[in-house]
């Protein structure tokens, strides 16, 4: 259905440019660019080690976290630079959330979790944070299962249910993009496809970047791709592009097996 | 595990010579002097409360528990005593607990490797290997001497929580350190300032094993001895109503009356009150021992949802 | 939503990173005080009242108030008494910590620790009251002595030090790796040769710490031992003759001395004694601890 957009015909909602990250001395991420477009899901590809995370999590400012760790180079949000000296990374992190492989509820409730953020930032009225708990939770797919234990401890919750909640908890805070870091590679199969059947809906309002380590996820529910190899990021397409006219050949080596 | 393995391996070795049957008796005695040992010292401990219990049992009385001491005739109780324990603790909880979970948050979730942070964790390391009579006389020399407080409770009070600082600091840094980083990334991610992230979920996760410290120190607190006698006082009024809450006044504890008792031996029935004052020191141990179990626990299933 | 707290949460933040570091550097304000106030005071008795370092830390003539201020029967009164606490208490300590590392099954473990807890909290002034009352006079039966010295003052320093040194020793034990464990006996060894020859000398640096730790507690040690000594300010002929340590001559004549006098000045100048001696521990666990990498 998308094959016949390229990325540059869609908004850019964020673009990278000439990124480069380093973990002391390590040059973990080699001058990657990347335009993600707007309301779709960018899948990152490629065998464990290769720093998809790493560039990942330079798309949040999570590494200022990080001793040790720097970033060089320009990461835009709808044009303005989020790593100017000017820029407040709290801010930051409102605006592009991040779902990590391993659910992490706060061991509270479930609506506490959910509505953690909303009240760090400021927003204190009782009715209005239930509200958007249940649009949240509504959003995540996990509304009808949540509704009548919203008091009971999260940790209660199955694997799956607790990656929603997660999921839920981003959503609350109402970003513009969400990052997630291989959100189901921690879930069975069956919460794994209820994760990409939510990926799909919230594509419609949010811009997704995935890391994925399956090739199959990422032609399941990725509109565009983007492949790294040992830090450098080879090759950027539409999905179908990339599974079946790579241009790079270590980009078809990875999609044929010829490495994990 | 690898105790299975061993003992298979140890199996196989009776098919060979002399050499191994000598080696596997060594195993043997080996095992059995350390299960000697571990059993000795738990047997130590169940004479040593036996004892106690069995002399002082008959002394800890209701009377003995709330009359003040007498200064020269038999029948004298420890009420003051117990009092002064329990109003020194609350004063040096008063000042250890605050600073020393601002220090251990400071040091588990702010400090970044430094020497600022190295000179902070060699100071209370320093600090923990004072011996407590030193740290008495330096509260002699600081609060009697210099301030011209003469004894007194804050004091003593003050010369406990330096004593305790470093303990309490410990106990609040593996209580944050016990918090899975996961948890931090959740918080951060939402985009959460550390400090609301230390609030929010940090602390409320930790306050289970925190308060188990907490209590722990407490119990150490409350039977310290060398530390207050030069600081908060070795005497009571006699016979007069000595619940004084005045943080200025002399406050004799029961531990240190413990001492004094022994020292002056004014009283006729001084082997009883001591006897009485050392089971009940004993089974404020064990109270508080067991309260800061409890209540540890109860407070991480109430506040996390899970144990 | 976005921004509407931000500024309030970043002023929080700020603050609190001051009022946290304030009440970190309490603990570099503190042992600094300590260490200046116990070293003006305690060296007054060499500056002030002109006795003689060698004196003071060989002479073993001591009256307080008829000016003597020879310190060593006090000196010496607390090595021996520590040396026995640490021959005795320390290997007894490493190897109960072996016995919960190693050997003890989960249910044994779980009854026995409890025990080591109370031994933690007991407070020292009840171990001398123990001491006293239970094992001075059975010294005395025993070896018809009056029972109180060092013999007195060892067992009970070497009981007082075991939790410390068995649950450090434990920890440092069950750091070292499985498979260390696993490969010596997959060659055949006994738990017994796993145990001595591979897992303590792994944890060889721990195990000092342990010791090193362990060391610190007997020597600072008060009440219990001021109890259990019998304090007579002489380096005794044996084991079982009364002595004195320099935290028993403390605690029992600070309250005798008059403010200002030598005799105080003394008295500072071996807590001030004391509390070198820790520092020096101190030290000597950091090298320790860095020998490990």
């Amino acid at each position: 259905m998308l094959e016949a957009q390229t990325a540059s015909s869609l908004d850019e909602k964020m673009k990278v440019e000439d990124l480069n990250v380093y973990y002391g001395a390590f040059h973990a991420i080699k001058g990657a660019n990347l335009a993600v477009p707007a309301r779709r899901v960018m899948a990152l590809i490629g065998p464990s080690g290769c720093g998809k995370s790493t560039f990942l999590r330079a798309l949040n400012r999570m590494h200022d976290l990080t001793p040790g760790a720097r970033v060089e180079g320009g990461v835009t949000l709808d044009g303005t630079d989020i790593y100017a000296s000017d820029v407040d990374p709290v801010t930051v992190r409102h605006r592009i959330g991040m779902v990590f492989q391993r659910p992490n509820p706060f061991p509270k409730s479930i609506y506490e979790n959910v509505v953690y953020g909303p009240k760090i930032h400021g927003e204190n009225n009782k009715s209005r944070l239930l509200e958007i708990a249940e649009r949240s939770l509504r959003a995540a797919a996990l509304w009808d299962e949540a509704k009548d234990r919203l008091h009971r401890s999260a940790l209660d919750l199955s694997g799956g249910q607790q990656q929603r909640l997660c999921i839920a908890r981003v959503l609350a805070v109402e970003p513009e993009v969400i990052l997630m870091d291989e959100p189901a590679s921690a879930l069975d199969p069956i919460a794994t496809s209820k994760i990409e059947d939510l990926i799909g809906e919230l594509k419609k309002q949010y811009t997704v970047v995935i890391v994925t380590h399956s090739m199959q996820q990422a032609a399941r529910i990725s509109d565009f791709t983007a492949f790294f190899l040992l830090g450098e990021l080879l090759e950027v397409g539409t999905t179908s592009d990339i599974f079946t006219r790579p241009k790079d050949q270590r980009t078809e080596d990875y999609i044929t097996g010829r490495y994990g | 595990m690898a105790r299975a393995i061993v003992a298979a391996t140890a199996a196989s070795a009776r098919l060979g010579s002399d050499r191994a049957r000598a080696r596997r008796i060594v195993d043997r005695i080996a095992t059995a002097l350390l299960w000697a040992s571990a059993s000795t010292v738990v047997g130590l401990l169940l004479i040593f409360v036996a004892y106690l219990f069995v002399k002082g049992a008959g002394v800890v009385t209701w009377h003995f528990l709330t009359a003040s001491p007498s200064a020269s005739e038999a029948g004298g109780g420890v009420g003051p005593l117990i009092f002064n324990s329990f109003y020194i603790l609350a004063l040096a909880l008063f000042f250890t607990v605050p600073i020393a979970l601002c220090a251990g948050m400071y040091l588990q979730e702010y400090a970044g490797p430094g020497r600022f942070r190295d000179l902070v964790q060699f100071s209370a390391e320093s600090l923990a290997t004072v011996p407590s009579i030193v740290m008495g006389l330096f509260g002699l020399l600081i609060f009697v001497q210099t301030f011209h407080w003469h004894f007194t409770a804050l004091g003593g009070a003050l010369t406990l929580t330096l004593l305790n600082l470093p303990a309490m600091m410990r106990v609040t840094q593996e209580a944050l350190a016990g918090v899975p980083d996961t948890l931090r990334e959740a918080s951060m991610g939402l985009g959460a300032t550390k400090w609301q992230t230390v609030l929010r979920v940090i602390l409320p996760s930790a306050i289970g094993q925190l308060t188990t410290g907490v209590v722990l120190v407490a119990g150490r607190i409350f039977g310290e001895t060398a530390a207050l006698i030069f600081t908060a006082g070795a005497s009571v009024s006699y016979g007069k109503s000595a619940y004084d809450f005045n943080p200025f006044h002399t406050a004799e504890t029961l531990a240190v009356g413990l001492y004094q008792t022994h020292r002056e031996a004014l009283v006729p029935d001084a082997d009883a009150i001591g006897n009485g004052s050392a089971l009940v020191l004993l089974v404020m141990v064990l109270a508080f021992n067991i309260i800061a179990r409890v209540v540890g626990r109860r407070l991480t299933i109430h506040f996390t949802g899970k144990a | 939503m976005v921004g509407a707290n931000v500024g309030k949460a970043h002023r929080d933040e700020r603050i609190a990173l001051v009022v946290l570091a304030t009440c970190s550097a309490i603990f570099v304000l503190a042992i600094a005080l300590i260490l200046i106030y116990l070293a003006w005071s305690g060296t007054k008795l060499f500056f002030a009242d002109h006795v003689s370092l060698f004196t003071f830390l060989f002479g073993s003539d001591w009256d307080g108030l008829a000016g003597k201020f020879g310190a060593a029967p006090f000196i010496v009164g607390s090595l021996v008494a520590t040396g026995f606490a640490i021959l005795v208490g320390g290997p007894l300590g490493v190897a109960i910590g072996v016995f919960f590392s190693e050997l003890a099954p989960p249910r044994v473990a779980a009854a026995f620790k409890p025990a080591i807890e109370v031994l933690v909290g007991i407070p020292s002034v009840v171990y001398g009251w123990l001491g006293l009352t239970l094992l001075v006079p059975l010294i005395g039966r025993i070896f018809h002595s009056g029972g109180d010295g060092l013999l007195a003052a060892g067992i009970v320093l070497s009981i007082m030090i075991l939790p410390t040194v068995i649950s450090l020793s434990e920890d440092a034990l069950k750091v070292v790796p499985t498979a260390l464990r696993e490969g010596s006996a997959a060659l055949g060894a006994t738990r017994w040769e796993t145990i001595s020859r591979v897992l303590i000398p792994s944890a060889s640096s721990g195990l000092a710490v342990a010791v090193i730790l362990g060391i610190a507690r007997a020597i600072g040690e008060t009440l219990a031992v001021q109890l259990v000594l019998g304090n007579a300010a002489v380096i005794p002929s044996s084991l079982l003759k009364p002595a004195a340590a320099l935290t028993s001559e403390i605690v029992m004549d600070m309250g005798d001395a008059p403010d200002g006098s030598p005799f105080q000045h003394a008295l500072f100048s071996m807590a001030f004694l004391l509390l070198l001696i820790a520092m020096a521990l101190i030290v000597l666990i950091r090298i320790a601890l860095r020998r490990r990498a």
